[in-house]
């Protein structure tokens, strides 16, 4: 698991690459806490290069979007694999996280 | 530390005693150390059985009755963590050697320079403190991983070891743990009018907190389903009643069925649950439809859609958890859906409840091999008899 991060327009663009899974997840979470915290804006969870979530993961993300939420910063993920958007699908967590297929269509509806 | 480090001072030579008082006064009276005394090694056994508080051990080697290299021998008899530090003449390599080999931390040479001396009592009692850290950490470590071991244990003994004995259908399950505690649960329980209410669930993360979540779920699920006959309505009771105060956002999926076994009804409903495999009699195999709700615990409010299937005889439906599907081999790939499929596309309508859930566990274990199990794995069979 790496994550890295860059500014684009608007949003802090947040990678996250490898597998998430519960030997991790609190450690994925400390690292992406550690670099939006730096910021104030909008945050923008890359998952182009993301092969595995398990539950785990998925209860970081959470954590992570009720952080910015308390700080009135939009959070949305983009570019999920074809398995990570199933797993997001079946959890139901597609109706509570925005998903962007792109990180271009996640920049331009957070530039809106 | 408040008491001071006592120090047993062991050697033959009167004249130690008043010394060792004199020069080590400050240290005395700032309450740092405090000395006891003894003329051989039997003495000093003695004392350290009596006081029983000693620290460490400063001993001569040249004494009667008994030697210092002797007691040295003996000291961790009395209690293994106390520390030694020998007292030798200047240049007496051999007997140094000896002590070192019998466990002495430390030696200094007659005669004695106080100042190196107190020095040397430092870095023995350093070593000493730092040892006795390490030693209650192990400890707390250990009971720990019983603590841990009991709740592991407790939610072995909440899932149900008896299944309903009816001649129209029959219900198995099983659940695998990993070896960290929390995870996955089912539930049985016979309701109002002969129906029966099924439920599988798997909590995010594992450990204690998760253990916990699980436990009020379980209890939340089976008082919410005694007074509610929708599955739908259940998890929204059971969502809201979990969400209540949930600031670490752990969630848990549940599928929740109830089965009228006099019309063969299954209606069901998903909390961000994987969708249960139905197996006709005819050997088809297809995934139920989800109902598109949300993992409980996160959103309040929800209102869970439900849907219904009429089971014919001779059909099966097979409930699980992502600990099947994602259950890897050494490869690292997945059982996926598709292992499941392929464990009952074709079977016969024979296959019971128990033959279900078995072959699942016996399936996916053979999948693994050697790998090894990071979920726990849950699966939970209804058949409907011919």
């Amino acid at each position: 698991m790496d994550v890295t991060s860059q500014r684009t327009g608007g949003a802090l663009i947040v990678s996250v690459e490898g597998r998430v899974d519960g030997a991790n997840a609190r450690k994925f979470q400390k690292a992406v806490e550690s670099v939006i915290d730096d910021d104030d804006g909008a945050v923008i969870l890359d998952m182009e290069n993301l092969s595995y979530i398990s539950s785990a993961g998925l209860r970081s993300i959470l954590l992570i979007a009720k952080g910015l939420q308390k700080r009135n910063s939009q959070f949305a993920v983009c570019s999920l694999q074809d398995a990570i958007g199933e797993v997001f699908r079946i959890v139901g967590f597609d109706k509570i996280v925005t998903i962007h297929s792109s990180q271009g269509e996640a920049v331009s509806a957070m530039g809106s | 530390m408040n008491r001071p480090y006592k120090i047993l001072v062991v050697d033959d030579e009167p004249d130690l005693e008043p010394l060792m008082l004199q020069r080590m006064r400050r240290h005395i009276r700032a309450g740092r150390y405090s000395f006891v005394f003894a003329r051989n090694g039997l003495e000093a056994l003695d004392r350290l059985n009596e006081d029983g508080d000693i620290d460490m051990v400063l001993s001569d080697i040249n004494m009667p009755q008994m030697d210092g290299l002797t007691l040295l021998e003996q000291i961790p008899k009395v209690d293994p963590n106390i520390r030694s530090v020998i007292i030798s003449a200047y240049g007496d390599m051999k007997n140094i050697r000896t002590a070192m080999n019998r466990g002495a931390f430390d030696f200094v040479t007659k005669p004695v320079d106080f100042k190196d001396l107190q020095i040397t009592i430092e870095r023995t009692l350093a070593h000493m403190m730092e040892w006795r850290e390490a030693l209650s950490y192990r400890d707390k470590l250990v009971s720990i991983q019983n603590e841990l071991e009991v709740a592991s244990r407790i939610q072995q003994s909440i899932l149900p070891s008896e299944f309903p004995d009816d001649l129209r259908y029959q219900v198995y399950g099983n659940m695998e743990p990993a070896r960290d505690v929390g995870g996955d649960f089912f539930d049985i329980m016979l309701l109002d009018e002969g129906q029966i209410g099924l439920a599988i669930a798997d909590v995010s993360d594992k450990g204690v907190p998760a253990a916990l979540f699980m436990m009020s779920c379980r209890t939340l699920l089976k008082g919410v389903a005694i007074g509610l006959t929708e599955p739908g309505a259940v998890l929204g009771e059971v969502n809201d009643l979990l969400h209540e105060d949930n600031e670490t956002m752990l969630f848990v999926t549940v599928l929740y069925a109830v089965y009228n076994p006099a019309t063969g009804e299954l209606t069901y409903a998903s909390g961000g649950h994987d969708p249960p495999l139905l197996i006709r009699s005819d050997g088809s195999v297809s995934l139920l439809p989800l109902t598109d709700g949300i993992a409980l615990g996160v959103v309040p409010e929800l209102e869970y859609k439900q849907h219904s299937i009429t089971l014919g005889p001779g059909d099966t439906v097979v409930l699980y958890t992502d600990g099947v599907t994602e259950a890897q081999n050494t490869d690292g790939s997945a059982f996926e859906v598709d292992g499941l499929h392929q464990i009952f596309a074709g079977s016969s309508a024979y296959l019971k409840a128990r033959e279900g859930t078995d072959l699942v566990f016996e399936k996916v274990r053979e999948f693994m091999g050697e790998a090894s199990q990071f979920d726990d794995i849950t699966c939970l069979t209804l058949h409907r008899d011919n």
